[in-house]
């Protein structure tokens, strides 16, 4: 059982990009969370990858007013 | 009144039912315009040619697809029209070169967090500038996935792209934007 002492930090980064929760349970998943695990570098490097997604989640726009009346004039679906 | 209730008297031309339909969702359409095209008259543009898209034909409309995927869709080919029209950034490149895409020398934590990005105009830019460089479809794949969480599934319906297409488009443009971000936000040890 000595597979996972050849995977990398470069392989286990490339991997778990590519959605976590797929075949958790084969040899090379349980290798990657076993590196995870004591891989420090590893670590901040999905937390990082983590923290790009919540910033596009978080970084929104509100629509105006101004908008949408500028929006429903458009479609011609103001009253009268 | 629940939607395909809407839907349906809307088809047969009740103003008021179409307006109600164009409330419900113009506010997400208008943030997901934003989040491609990260301008904001652009993405008004984008958000009234969606709904007169919408309005235009909603007789055609099955029901089989909800409508916010159908929405989804349209902004998505909006854009991706206008990219290939304009198509002047190059920067793909990095991103079918696993040596240069994983950057697993660069890692360090940073020094922003997320919570900030509302009051940080400074940061903004930083978003802005990083995702307008990845090409447009890389952008939607990311931004349908990930952003606006919607499954694999659906997002390869939108984009007509195969499951493994939009695994591989999404862990692309996740480790692009990352390696982006890093640039600007890690912390530097002098
Ligand atoms: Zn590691």
């Amino acid at each position: 059982m000595k597979q996972h002492k050849t995977i990398n930090c470069k392989e286990v980064m490339s991997h778990i990009c590519d959605n976590l929760g797929e075949d958790l349970d084969s040899p090379r998943c349980v290798a990657i969370k076993s590196h995870l695990d004591e891989c420090e570098s590893c670590q901040t490097y999905f937390k990082s990858v983590d923290n790009t997604i919540q910033f596009y989640k978080k970084y929104n726009v509100k629509l105006s007013d101004e908008a949408h009346t500028r929006l429903i004039d458009y479609l011609g679906l103001n009253d009268e | 009144m629940n939607e395909l209730e809407l839907i349906e008297k809307a088809q047969l031309g009740d103003k008021k039912a179409l307006s109600e339909l164009v409330k419900n969702y113009e506010q997400t359409v208008y943030n997901f315009s934003f989040k491609i095209c990260r301008d904001k008259d652009k993405a008004e543009h984008t958000m009234q040619e969606t709904f007169m898209s919408m309005v235009k034909n909603i007789k055609q409309f099955s029901g089989k697809s909800k409508l916010s995927t159908w929405l989804y869709t349209v902004v998505s080919n909006h854009c991706l029209m206008l990219a290939r029209s304009s198509r002047k950034h190059d920067y793909a490149a990095s991103l079918d070169d696993d040596d240069v895409l994983i950057d697993e020398k660069s890692v360090a934590d940073w020094s922003v967090t997320p919570d900030k990005v509302t009051e940080n105009n400074e940061l903004k830019i930083i978003l802005d500038e990083a995702i307008q460089k990845l090409p447009a479809d890389y952008r939607i794949v990311f931004l349908l996935r990930d952003v606006e969480g919607l499954s694999t599934e659906e997002t390869g319906k939108i984009v007509e792209l195969s499951i493994p297409a939009v695994k591989s488009r999404l862990h692309r443009a996740r480790a692009f934007l990352r390696n982006e971000l890093n640039q600007k936000l890690k912390y530097e040890t002098a």
